[in-house]
């Protein structure tokens, strides 16, 4: 288990020096109190604006930050005491194709991080094979990597994520710039890996992903914590509305005024469009389950229904709904 | 060295470097497994990417698997396969704490596959053309000729053979410029090294290098190491061939070859994590590759003896290995001195070597601290 507690980070702004004093500097608090745990065998998700603290966090996780107060333990590790011990169970996989040696190929790198992880000889060559073939790249081993496409490369970076077979892995945007097939595959492999016991903590833009992914997910905004909770539990808690578009056939006054008397008992407001065939659609937002009692008003108002569609309240208006609760901004 | 030449290092894909292809790992899947995984099930024509649909596959069924350890166990292996010993330890609040040591054995046989990593890493970097090995012949030869004939004319210079015997006779001329370039040759492939090896930042691998449990110092010993190998092997060669076509070689004893690549190898090696450590860790440190480049040539008495450079120049000299490196050289090659004769240059070399070592250390500890301070490592 990964787990953080009251964790925060500040950087200081601009560089110390003769001049201008340490103490001098303007401090940005990217985490704040942060408490978090990423259990083995679940996605766990990271989410919030850019900006929120999102790779702070990962990279603290994973050693190449230290915090300035609070504690890391990587299955009781410490980081800080033991970093390598940490560095042996976890591994790091970022978007982008800036990760691996462009004049070696794709063996090689892995190779070459296989020593530098010490993976056995005898396990480190099957490793490499099996990782290959993980991410579609057996074929293209041994071409350099320079020559590979940009999603091949991003392949190549995430198998050698994997090189050290870490129990954790942090993903910080891994289906970033990714055509939407490899990206798909990339998620069918991240869940197969968490099914097999790898603690995963994933940090996307693409809340479909997400909600795909994670099981669990912690909202962050401005390096603070928002809530956490299941995709479904956040939808819910935070009364995000179910969009309802109900198409009538012909335009009546009569259907018209039972929708805005409907919509009124509710505290809402409803939207009447009318199309150039004389059909009205009817949109109403509301965050009960409204479809039933507002066809059956429209029903009881003397109009026939035509079409029906209901949208259920996405991730991604959740997490929007918390940034604007929350009065955060885009980094 | 290979800088100066033109690079024309995109290869093709090397066939000896192929492994034997395996069969496709989905054909291990049943058919209704392939298509969970979004694959063509087996007997299906050709991989996708082949089309330029690349997929990403599941691997074949295999006896080791990719599984998640034990998460707390204090007996749990660990991921990198079992080099740690896990202990248990408690804080100071009462609670457990795992930690692994890692014996002495393994440290030094990660610290070899840090080695081969590297080697391997600069061979790829260096050797994009097989052109390039040639110009690490000609760029130092090219070097040494026109030292040579520059200070050359000096010989018709009246009194020289009083001032500096050795200007008066060209061949022993040759061979004291020789191992100049020689040392030269040394030490430089190890300025260009460290500059490379700043370039991680900017390619993004930097932060995956300390993402890793390598040892530190090894990997920038070894880095060095490996490019110096590289570089200067072909020049070494030529060196002593020439050295024994002119003959004009006269050692005391045998071993004091020995001697000699030793005082060249380990102060350069030194010298090249010293380099590395600072330019990896500071963004402006490019200048030192300005700054160590003529200068270096000139203070460290590669082309002038010593005695001849004005004292501020002996001065900032004295503190490059490159100097104390060619005088022992010069000493043992040239002069016929003997160990006994050489101690105490090589008793100031071996202190050298080891300050910069040690300065290398502090320089990565304070340099690593910094950067999960301020989070610099990826800024370039």
């Amino acid at each position: 288990m990964i787990e953080t507690e009251d964790l925060r980070k500040e950087f200081r702004a601009g560089r110390a020096g003769i001049v201008r004093r340490r103490s001098g500097r303007a401090v940005t608090t990217a985490v704040d109190g942060l408490t978090l745990a990423i259990p083995p065998g679940r996605v766990t998700g990271l989410l919030g604006l850019n900006g929120a603290g999102k790779t702070t966090t990962i990279k603290i996780i994973a050693t190449l930050l230290r915090q300035t107060s609070g504690t890391v333990r990587v299955d009781g590790l410490d980081p800080l005491r033991d970093p390598n011990a940490v560095r042996r169970r976890i591994n790091l996989i970022a978007g982008g194709e800036r990760m691996v040696y462009a004049r070696m190929t794709g063996r090689e790198n892995l190779w070459y991080f296989g020593q530098l992880y010490d993976v056995p000889r005898g396990v480190l060559r099957p490793r490499i094979d099996e990782l290959l073939a993980l991410v579609g790249l057996d074929a293209a081993a041994d071409t350099v990597v320079e020559r590979y496409s940009r999603g091949m490369a991003q392949r190549l970076s995430i198998a050698r994520g994997l090189i050290n077979d870490p129990a954790y892995l942090l993903l910080d945007e891994p289906t970033l710039g990714l055509d939407a097939p490899i990206a798909r595959d990339l998620r069918r492999v991240v869940a197969r890996l968490a099914r097999e016991g790898k603690g995963v903590l994933l940090t996307s833009h693409y809340l479909a992903e997400v909600e795909e992914l994670c099981r669990h997910v912690y909202v962050i905004g401005d390096g603070r914590h928002l809530t956490e909770g299941s995709p479904a539990e956040l939808t819910a808690r935070t009364g995000c509305h179910r969009r309802v578009r109900v198409t009538v056939a012909g335009h009546s006054a009569q259907v018209e005024s039972a929708v805005a008397a409907f919509a009124g008992r509710l505290g809402a407001r409803a939207d009447v469009e009318v199309a150039e065939n004389g059909d009205m659609t009817v949109s109403l937002s509301h965050p009960d389950e409204i479809a039933g009692p507002l066809t059956m008003a429209i029903v009881d108002a003397g109009g026939t229904l035509a079409g029906l569609e209901v949208a259920e309240p996405s991730l991604e208006d959740a997490i929007l709904t918390l940034n604007d609760e929350a009065g955060l901004v885009t980094a | 060295m290979n800088d100066r030449e033109p690079r024309e290092n995109r290869r093709e894909p090397r066939e000896e470097h192929r492994e034997p292809r395996e069969a496709l790992p989905h054909s291990a899947l049943r058919p209704h497994e392939a298509l969970l995984y979004g694959l063509r099930p087996p007997g299906d024509p050709g991989p996708a990417h082949e089309r330029g649909h690349p997929v990403i596959r599941a691997p074949r069924r295999r006896q080791k698997r990719i599984t998640a350890h034990e998460p707390t166990s204090p007996s749990a292996k660990t991921p990198s396969d079992g080099h740690a010993t896990p202990s248990r330890s408690t804080t100071a609040d009462g609670q457990a704490v795992h930690s692994e040591r890692i014996s002495a054995v393994a440290a030094a046989r990660h610290m070899g596959r840090v080695f081969a990593a590297e080697a391997l890493k600069q061979h790829r970097r260096v050797f994009g053309s097989k052109l390039v090995v040639f110009s690490m012949l000609i760029w130092p030869l090219m070097q040494l000729a026109a030292t040579y004939y520059t200070v050359r004319p000096l010989a018709a210079t009246p009194g020289i053979a009083e001032r500096w015997p050795l200007a008066a006779d060209p061949g022993r001329l040759l061979a004291f410029l020789a191992t100049g370039t020689l040392g030269f040759a040394f030490f430089f492939s190890l300025v260009q090294s460290a500059w490379h090896f700043s370039f991680e930042r900017v390619t993004g691998t930097l932060e995956l290098l300390f993402l890793s449990p390598a040892n530190r110092l090894a990997i920038v010993v070894a880095n060095g190491f490996g490019a110096l190998v590289q570089n200067v092997w072909l020049f070494t060669c030529f060196m002593v061939a020439m050295f024994t076509v002119l003959d004009v070689v006269h050692v005391a004893h045998p071993a004091m070859y020995a001697v000699v690549f030793l005082a060249l190898l380990v102060p350069a090696v030194a010298w090249g994590a010293f380099l590395n450590s600072l330019l990896i860790f500071s963004r402006d440190s490019a200048f030192l590759y300005t700054l160590l480049d003529d200068p270096m040539w000139f203070a460290a008495g590669v082309r002038l003896p010593l005695f001849a450079l004005p004292g501020w120049v002996r001065a900032a000299g004295s503190v490059l290995p490159l100097t104390g490196s060619l005088v022992v050289v010069r000493g043992a090659l040239l002069d016929g001195r003997t160990l006994a004769g050489l101690a105490p240059d090589l008793l100031a070399l071996g202190a050298l070597s080891a300050l910069l070592v040690l300065a290398a250390v502090v320089a990565l500890r304070l340099g690593e601290a910094t950067a999960q301070r301020t989070g610099r490592l990826k800024l370039f």
